[in-house]
């Protein structure tokens, strides 16, 4: 360990330039596998609300609300519905609206009866909205609805979601090809840096040698050092991620879900710290015995 | 004891360096073996601490048969011998306590036996006052005395000094030789090489001389010479 750490500090630059790759792979990893926790959870918040809106005709019965909702939940993909009667609309619409003057004086003007009741329909598989969208359009359920209002099928949100599904998956996979190309480049830098040291270190390695040093003994300090690069790395590593979102938080809490990724940060920091010491101490480890398998001969 | 029993060795290039020699060393024994460049000296020495594998014939040295001695083995059988190199082989860039403390690190020594043992061992060299010098900081005698500290500090039983004194001045080379004859008065086998007519004619001790890979003479109080006996000429 003693010898590790010593050829750490005596190749101060090459090690350097290894810690600052091994850094970079690592943040990208923790980035990438943040991100993907972000998106997930904004998914998830944002299809948790996705809703059909079915309007009901104005003069329709308690009894023909109930068949409706029994024939939609019929046809499939139905997590739940709710029935929203015209006054609860009304208080809802004033709700959303009360900071909006002209809107409600619109709505006086019109009459309270403009609003009509309607079902809000959860669906189980939000991605396949058709489903809902043909049960409603059937016929015999044309007739409990409010011809002059077709159902919303959460329009412009579901295109909103299909574009934050899109973008997630891009996400996801730049992630990934990013971590895989930097874990790559790692393996190459640490590899090289290794190679270097022994190079340098020839003379001590055959003196080890002819005093009758074992062969992990000989190769431990390489070892060493190589894992040495890996956990400075992931605790430089944890801390940059962990001050990116800090700082980019607020500014992305609009749009995305950043709050759960820093709740990770803040209740399991040790499971953080530990997967990225893992995944450095790792990738150490492997590019140094791939190093000595060709450059130390024992 | 040390035994080549009709050893040969052929490098992998073709060239034989030892060719059915015989060496019989008895337990306490100073031991000077001479011959020209590429005589064989390195070879013996090489098969000694199996830096090299011999083709032919039997090594045994004590006890060990070195036919049986597996990969893995080699570090332990090189922890048996000490030996001392004329470029004395040290670590530069650690101290000279720590270059003899090294040897005990590698056989897994524990720290406070290694602080128990180097100061003694630099004592018994005449060292005990540069403990924290680097070898660059020292003479070409001096560090030839770290090197012979950090063989013997294992307490083998034998010693083997490969030309010790070859990058050494008169006064330097002869303090190196006495101190070998001091360990071998402590029991230790010695088996020196050297290309000093002086201080082997000096030594008065057993002198092997080796010429194309045989032993070409064997004398008890042997002197420095490179020929073969008369009774022996022109036998190959």
């Amino acid at each position: 360990m003693k010898t590790g750490g010593r050829n750490f500090l005596r190749n101060l630059w090459l090690s350097t330039a290894a810690t600052t790759v091994m850094t970079v792979t690592l943040t990208i990893v923790v980035l990438s596998f943040i991100s993907n926790l972000t998106l997930t959870s904004t998914i998830k918040s944002v299809t948790d609300k996705i809703d059909v809106s079915v309007y009901l005709k104005a003069d329709i019965t308690d009894q023909e609300v109930t068949d409706f909702q029994y024939a939609i939940k019929a046809g499939g993909n139905v997590a739940g519905i709710t029935y929203l009667s015209k006054e609860d609309a009304l208080a809802q619409f004033k709700q959303k609206n009360k900071n909006n003057q002209a809107t409600l004086d619109a709505l006086n003007i019109a009459g309270a009866d403009t609003i009509p009741a309607s079902l809000q329909i959860r669906a189980i598989d939000p991605k396949k909205l058709d489903v809902i969208a043909a049960t409603i359009a059937l016929p015999d359920n044309q007739k409990y609805q409010d011809p002059n209002a077709p159902p919303s099928y959460s329009g412009g949100r579901k295109s909103a979601i299909d574009r934050i599904v899109g973008f997630s998956n891009f996400f996801r996979s730049a992630g990934l090809i990013m971590s895989f190309i930097f874990v790559v480049i790692s393996i190459l830098i640490i590899f090289n840096t290794i190679r270097m040291a022994i190079f340098t270190r020839r003379d001590e390695i055959e003196i080890m040698k002819l005093i009758g040093a074992t062969k992990w003994f000989i190769r431990g300090p390489f070892i060493f050092e190589a894992a040495l690069y890996g956990i400075i790395a992931s605790f430089i590593a944890v801390g940059l991620a962990y001050l990116l979102l800090l700082g980019g938080g607020p500014k992305l809490s609009s749009y995305v879900d950043v709050q759960s990724a820093i709740n990770l940060f803040q209740s399991y920091p040790l499971l953080v710290i530990g997967i990225e010491l893992i995944i450095g101490i790792m990738i150490g480890i492997f590019s140094s015995l791939l190093a000595m398998s060709r450059y130390l001969k024992l | 004891m040390i035994l080549f029993d009709r050893v040969t060795k052929v490098y992998p290039n073709g060239s034989t360096a030892l060719s059915g020699m015989n060496l019989h060393i008895e337990p306490k024994e100073f031991v000077t073996i001479v011959g020209s460049s590429g005589a064989g000296k390195s070879t013996v020495i090489k098969l000694m601490t199996r830096e090299e594998v011999h083709t032919s014939g039997k090594i045994i040295i004590g006890g060990l048969d070195y036919d049986t001695i597996r990969p893995k083995d080699v570090p332990l059988v090189r922890r048996r011998i000490g030996v001392v190199f004329q470029d004395f082989k040290l670590l530069p860039n650690r101290r000279v306590g720590e270059n003899v403390a090294f040897a005990l690190e590698v056989a897994g020594a524990r720290n406070r036996e290694i602080k128990r043992a180097v100061p003694k061992m630099l004592q018994l060299v005449g060292l005990a006052s540069k403990e924290n010098a680097f070898p660059n900081e020292l003479s070409g005698g001096e560090r030839q005395r770290v090197a012979i500290a950090r063989a013997l500090i294992r307490q083998p039983k034998i010693l083997i000094a490969d030309e010790p004194t070859g990058n050494l001045d008169p006064k330097n080379a002869w303090e190196i030789i006495e101190l070998l004859l001091k360990i071998n008065r402590f029991g230790t086998t010695v088996l020196l090489t050297t290309h000093n007519k002086e201080i082997v004619n000096a030594l008065k001790r057993r002198v092997i001389t080796i010429n194309r890979g045989r032993i070409i003479r064997d004398d008890e109080q042997g002197r420095y010479t490179l020929e073969t006996p008369s009774n022996l000429k022109g036998v190959k």
